[in-house]
C-alpha cells in the first residue's frame, strides 16, 4: 500500500477549497460543535475522527446542510452555511449519510438516476447531458460490478455493502466537487468495508473529488485519508497529515482506541 | 332476463360506481404515499372541483373543454392546499394532521354551500344516452365512459411514475424525503406535486360521479366513505391495491344491494364499514401494502 | 425554582382561591337560569349536555390520543335509548340514563376492541365509516325507531314541589349530570386509568414495556368515552323531546370534533369552552348564511392547530408562557438561536436522521437527538405547570418541538429523517 502524499494540499489556492471557521452547531439545546475551525485541500480524503460523540457526524451534517449552526463554512468561496440540503447538492456537495438512506423501493439503476437528477441540460445541451450520465453510470458500475449485475433488483434487496456502495455510486452520479462519507464502515463486514475503502481511494485519485470521511474505525480511514482533524467534545484536538497521526501513537492510544497502538506496537 | 344476465348486469354497474370509487381512492394513495397523510378533505376538494367544472359548463363552455380546465384549476388548487394548510404541520402528530384535514374538510364543504347556496344542481351527462348490448347485458356509454376515462387516468399516472424524470423524482420522495433532499430535490415542490395530482384525480371521480348523483355540497361524503373502503383495502399505499379496492367495492356495494334483501339500497352504505372493519381485522395492510407500513 | 418556592409558599392562599372561585361558578351556574330568557337557558343546558359529550371525546382524542370521527354516532345511540324507552316501555325519564350510559360504554366496549389493533388513522376511518352508516339504519329499524319520522317523546317535566318552569328544571338537572360527569372525567384521568392512557398516548410502545396492559386501557378509553357520548345524547332526548336519524348525521360527529379541538384538546376545561362553540357558533353565525358555521369552524380547527394546539383553554398557559419568555433569565431562548436561524426557503428541513449512529454521537453528552426531542420549551412548561392544563399532550406540544417522526407512507427499513415542523414563532 503507498502512502498517500499530503505535499500537494499545502499551496494557498488548494486550502482554501474548503474553509471552516467557528463551527458551532447542534440539535435543540444540545450545543455538539463549539467552534471548529478546519481547512480540506481540494483533491484531498480527509478523514474525521474521534469517540462517540465528539461531534463528528454533526460536522458532516452542518456541512451539507442538515444541520444548522453558526460560524462559516465556505466551499469554493461559497457560504454553504443556512442553507438547505437540495441547496448544498446544488452546489456540489454530496453526503452520503450513515444508514446510507437508499432509495428502497427503487431500482439500483433508478437510485443512481436519482442522483444524477440534477443534470438535465436544456435544449440541445439535453442530449450531451444524456450521454454523460450515460457515461457516467457506465463508470459507477466500473467501479462497482456488482451494481450493474443488480441493475435491476430493488435497492432494499441488496444486502448492507451494496446498499452502501449505491448510496456512494448515487452521490457519485451528482458529480459532486465534495463527497461526504458519514460512517461507510457501519454495520459491514471487515473484508468488505476494506473493498469499500480501496474504491473510495479509488474514486479520489481517478476523478480528484475532495472526500471527507468521518469514521470510528481509524486505522482504516486513515489509511486513505492525507489528512486527518481529531474531534473530542465538540472541538478539535488535532490536526495534521494522516501519516503523521497515525504514527503518533500517544494520540492513537487517547483518541482513537487501541485500534491504531496495537498496531504499532504489534 | 337470467339470474346469470341479471347478475352481469349488476356487476357492470358495479363496475362503473367501482371506477370513481378508485378514482377517489387512487387520489387518497397518492397523498399517503408522498406526505404518510390521510386526508380526510379529499372528497371535498373533488366537490370544489366537479362546482368549477359546473360554473365552466353553466356558463357556456363545452364539457369537454370545461375538463381539462377543469383539471388545471384542481392541479393547482391541490398545490395550494398542501403549501399553505399542510405544509405547517407537515411532521406534526398525526393526531394534529388529521384534525387539520378535518378542518379543511368542514371549510371547503361550506365554502361550496357560501358560493354555490346547498340547493341540488343537475350536472349534465357528458356520455351520449343509449349503450351496447352485450348477449343480454345492457353496458350503458355512461358506464362505460366512466371506465374509460378512469383507465385513461390510470395509463397517464403509470406513465408519469415509470417513465419520465419528474416521476422518478416523486417516486423517490415518497420513498425517502431526506436523501431525495441530499440528492437535490426540493422535496417541497414535489409535496406539492403530489398534492396537486391527487386534487387532479380526485377531480375526475367527482365529475363523473356528480351526473350520477346530484351536484350538492355534501355529494362526496358518501363517495369519500366508499373510497376509503377501497384504500384499506387495497393499501393504503398501493396505487394498484387502490383500483382494485375501488372496483372491489363498487361491485361488493351493488350485488349487496341487489341481492341480500336485509341491506336493500338504504344501507348499502354499510359495505364500506364490513369492508373496512374485515381488511383492518384480517389484514391491516390491505391486499396490496406492505406489512411493514403498519406500526404497531 | 424560584417559581416552586413561591408556589410552595402560597400553596393553602391557592387552594382558598381555588375553592372560592368553585363556589362562586357554582352560585353562577346554579343562579343562571333564574336570569336569562327561557330560550337563552336552553340555550345554556344545551352547552352543558355537549359539554359532557365533549368530555368523552376528550378523554379518548385529547388524552387516550386516538381519533374518533364517529363520536356523535354514540350521542345518537344514547338519545335513541332513552327516546325508545320512553316511547315504547314509559320507563320514566332517570331510568333511561343509567341504561343509556351502560348501553354506550357496552357499544363503546365493543368497537374498541378492533380499535386496539387500530393505528389512530383506522380508528378515524373506522368511526367516520360507522356515523356514516347510522342514520340509514336508524331510519331502517323502523318499527322501533320511528324511522326517518322521528319519536317524539316527552320533555322531562319539572316536579310540582319545586315551582319551576320546565326550562329551568331541565337547566338544573343537565347541570348536575354535567358536574357529575366532569368530575367523573376528572377522577378518571387521575386514576391509574389516566395516568395509563398519558402514557400510552405519549409513548405507546414505552408504555407497553413499561406493563401497561395497552389493549385494555384502550378498549376502556373507547368505551369511558362512549359512555360520556351515550349520556350526553339521553340528555339531549330529555331536553329536546325529540329525536330523529337526520338530528345526528356525521356532521354532528365532526362538529363535536372541531368543539372539542377548538376549545382545547386534553384540557379540563376545554369541553366546556368547545361546547359553547358548539352551540353558539352555529346560532350565531347562521344568521349570516347557512354555510357560515362551517367557514367559522373549518378555519377555527385549521388556526388553532396552527398557532395554539392547546385550544383556547390552553391561551392562558400559552400567554403566562409568552410572557415568563420575556423576563430574563426565565427561559433559555438563546438555546433556541441555532434553529431559529430559519428555514432557507420555508420548507420543511429534514431533521437530523435518526438512526444508530445518534446513539454512537451522544457520548458523555447524552444523545443530542434525544436531548432535542425533550428539550424543555418554556412555553410547554410553563402550560403544564399551570392548573387543569394537562402535561404535554401530543397536539398540545409546540409546533417548533421536533417530537414525532414524520409518518411516511413508505415501507424503508431505512430510518428516515423526520422533517419536523417549520417554526412557527
Amino acid at each position: 500500500m503507498s502512502e498517500p502524499t499530503t505535499d500537494r494540499a499545502e499551496s494557498a489556492e488548494q486550502r482554501d477549497f474548503l474553509q471552516v471557521t467557528d463551527l458551532h452547531a447542534g440539535y435543540g439545546q444540545a450545543r455538539v460543535l463549539q467552534g471548529l475551525d478546519f481547512w480540506v485541500a481540494r483533491g484531498e480524503v480527509c478523514a474525521i475522527l474521534g469517540p462517540n460523540g465528539a461531534g463528528k457526524t454533526t460536522t458532516l451534517r452542518a456541512l451539507c446542510g442538515m444541520v444548522r449552526g453558526r460560524g462559516s463554512i465556505t466551499l469554493n468561496g461559497t457560504q454553504l452555511l443556512g442553507r438547505s440540503p437540495e441547496q448544498a447538492a446544488r452546489l456540489g456537495v454530496a453526503h452520503v449519510p450513515e444508514g446510507r438512506g437508499t432509495f428502497n423501493e427503487l431500482s439500483v439503476e433508478e437510485n443512481l438516476r436519482v442522483g444524477a437528477h440534477l443534470r438535465t441540460g436544456v435544449g440541445r445541451r439535453r442530449r450531451a447531458e444524456r450521454a454523460a450520465v450515460a457515461a457516467d453510470l457506465e463508470r459507477i458500475y466500473g467501479y462497482f460490478p456488482k451494481l450493474r449485475q443488480r441493475s435491476r433488483q430493488a435497492a432494499g434487496s441488496l444486502s448492507g455493502g451494496e446498499q452502501q456502495m449505491l448510496a456512494i455510486g448515487r452521490a457519485l452520479m451528482l458529480r459532486p466537487s465534495l463527497l461526504l462519507l458519514d460512517e461507510p464502515s457501519l454495520g459491514l463486514a471487515p473484508l468488505v468495508t476494506r473493498e469499500l475503502f480501496e474504491i473510495v481511494r479509488a474514486v479520489n485519485e481517478e476523478e480528484r473529488t475532495t472526500v471527507v470521511v468521518v469514521e470510528q474505525n481509524a486505522q482504516l480511514a486513515l489509511d486513505i485519508a492525507h489528512r486527518a482533524h481529531v474531534l473530542e467534545a465538540g472541538r478539535l484536538v488535532l490536526s495534521g497529515p494522516a501519516a503523521q497521526i497515525r504514527e503518533d501513537g500517544q494520540v492513537a492510544e487517547v483518541y482513537l482506541g487501541v485500534s491504531v497502538s496495537a498496531r504499532k506496537t504489534g | 332476463m337470467s339470474a346469470v344476465t341479471e347478475f352481469l348486469q349488476q356487476v357492470v354497474e358495479g363496475l362503473g360506481s367501482g371506477a370513481v370509487y378508485a378514482s377517489l381512492a387512487l387520489a387518497l394513495v397518492l397523498i399517503y404515499r408522498f406526505t404518510g397523510i390521510v386526508n380526510f378533505a379529499q372528497g371535498e376538494l373533488a366537490m370544489l372541483s366537479t362546482y368549477v367544472a359546473w360554473q365552466l359548463v353553466a356558463s357556456g363552455m363545452p364539457f369537454w373543454l370545461a375538463l381539462p380546465v377543469t383539471l388545471a384549476v384542481s392541479f393547482a388548487g391541490g398545490m395550494l392546499v398542501e403549501r399553505i394548510v399542510i405544509r405547517p404541520v407537515q411532521g406534526a402528530p398525526e393526531l394534529t394532521v388529521v384534525i387539520v384535514t378535518v378542518g379543511l374538510f368542514i371549510f371547503v364543504n361550506a365554502l361550496a354551500g357560501l358560493i354555490w347556496s346547498f340547493t341540488v344542481k343537475d350536472f349534465p351527462q357528458p356520455f351520449p344516452d343509449g349503450g351496447l348490448d352485450l348477449a343480454g347485458v345492457r353496458v350503458d356509454w355512461s358506464t362505460l365512459g366512466i371506465i374509460g376515462v378512469v383507465a385513461v387516468v390510470m395509463g397517464l399516472l403509470y406513465l408519469l411514475f415509470q417513465h419520465t424524470a419528474i416521476g422518478l423524482t416523486m417516486r423517490a420522495v415518497a420513498c425517502n424525503p431526506a436523501s431525495a433532499r441530499l440528492s437535490g430535490i426540493r422535496v417541497g415542490r414535489v409535496l406539492m406535486l403530489g398534492w396537486g395530482l391527487a386534487a387532479t384525480v380526485g377531480a375526475v371521480s367527482g365529475v363523473l360521479v356528480a351526473p350520477l348523483l346530484f351536484l350538492e355540497p355534501n355529494m362526496m361524503g358518501g363517495v369519500l366513505i366508499y373510497a376509503f373502503a377501497a384504500a384499506t383495502l387495497g393499501g393504503f399505499d398501493s396505487p394498484v391495491g387502490a383500483v382494485v379496492g375501488g372496483l372491489f367495492v363498487g361491485v361488493a356495494e351493488t350485488l349487496t344491494g341487489a341481492y341480500v334483501d336485509v341491506v336493500g339500497a338504504d344501507l348499502k352504505v354499510g359495505v364500506p364499514l364490513v369492508i373496512i372493519l374485515a381488511v383492518l381485522l384480517v389484514r391491516p395492510q390491505g391486499l396490496f401494502g406492505r406489512a411493514a407500513v403498519e406500526r404497531a | 425554582m424560584s417559581t416552586i418556592i413561591a408556589t410552595l409558599g402560597t400553596g393553602r392562599a391557592r387552594r382558598l382561591r381555588a375553592a372560592l372561585t368553585v363556589l362562586l361558578a357554582a352560585a353562577v351556574a346554579v343562579g343562571a337560569p333564574f336570569y336569562f330568557a327561557p330560550f337563552q337557558v336552553f340555550q345554556l343546558t344545551m352547552v352543558l349536555l355537549y359539554a359532557v359529550a365533549l368530555a368523552g371525546l376528550n378523554l379518548l382524542v385529547g388524552f387516550g390520543g386516538q381519533i374518533s370521527l364517529g363520536h356523535g354516532a354514540f350521542f345518537a345511540a344514547g338519545a335513541y335509548t332513552a327516546a325508545v324507552m320512553l316511547d315504547r316501555y314509559d320507563t320514566g325519564h332517570l331510568a333511561t340514563l343509567p341504561v343509556a350510559a351502560a348501553g354506550c360504554f357496552l357499544l363503546g366496549l365493543g368497537f374498541g376492541v378492533p380499535a386496539l389493533r387500530l393505528r389512530g388513522l383506522y380508528l378515524a376511518l373506522v368511526t367516520l365509516a360507522f356515523a356514516v352508516f347510522l342514520p340509514p339504519l336508524l331510519k331502517r329499524l323502523e318499527p322501533v325507531t320511528g324511522g326517518s319520522m322521528g319519536l317524539t317523546v316527552d320533555k322531562l317535566q319539572p316536579p310540582a314541589w319545586s315551582g319551576l318552569a320546565e326550562d329551568q328544571w331541565l337547566y338544573l338537572v343537565v347541570l348536575a349530570v354535567t358536574a357529575v360527569a366532569l368530575l367523573l372525567a376528572r377522577n378518571l384521568l387521575r386514576s391509574r386509568v389516566g395516568r395509563a392512557l398519558l402514557a400510552v398516548r405519549d409513548n405507546e410502545s414505552a408504555a407497553e414495556v413499561m406493563g401497561v396492559r395497552l389493549s385494555l386501557h384502550k378498549t376502556l378509553a373507547f368505551a369511558w368515552s362512549a359512555m360520556f357520548a351515550g349520556v350526553a345524547g339521553c340528555l339531549y332526548t330529555w331536553v329536546i323531546g325529540f329525536v330523529s336519524p337526520d338530528s345526528f348525521s356525521f356532521v354532528l360527529s365532526i362538529t363535536l370534533l372541531a368543539g372539542l379541538v377548538v376549545g382545547g384538546l386534553a384540557s379540563l376545561y376545554g369541553p366546556l369552552l368547545g361546547a359553547a362553540f358548539v352551540m353558539y357558533v352555529p346560532s350565531v353565525s347562521q344568521d349570516v348564511s347557512e354555510a357560515a358555521p362551517g367557514v367559522v369552524f373549518g378555519l377555527l380547527i385549521i388556526t388553532v392547530m396552527f398557532v395554539a394546539p392547546t385550544g383556547l383553554a390552553g391561551l392562558p398557559g400559552r400567554v403566562r408562557a409568552a410572557v415568563a419568555r420575556r423576563l430574563p433569565r426565565r427561559a433559555p431562548t438563546s438555546a433556541r438561536t441555532p434553529e431559529a436561524e430559519s428555514a432557507p426557503d420555508g420548507e420543511p428541513e429534514p431533521d437530523a436522521e435518526s438512526g444508530p449512529e445518534s446513539l454512537a454521537e451522544s457520548g458523555p453528552g447524552g444523545d443530542p437527538e434525544s436531548l432535542a426531542e425533550s428539550a424543555p420549551d418554556a412555553e410547554e412548561s410553563a402550560a403544564a405547570s399551570a392548573p387543569d392544563v394537562s402535561p404535554k399532550s401530543p397536539a398540545a406540544s409546540d409546533p417548533s418541538a421536533t417530537d414525532t417522526p414524520a409518518d411516511l407512507a413508505v415501507a424503508d427499513a431505512e430510518p428516515v429523517g423526520a422533517p419536523p415542523r417549520t417554526e412557527k414563532e
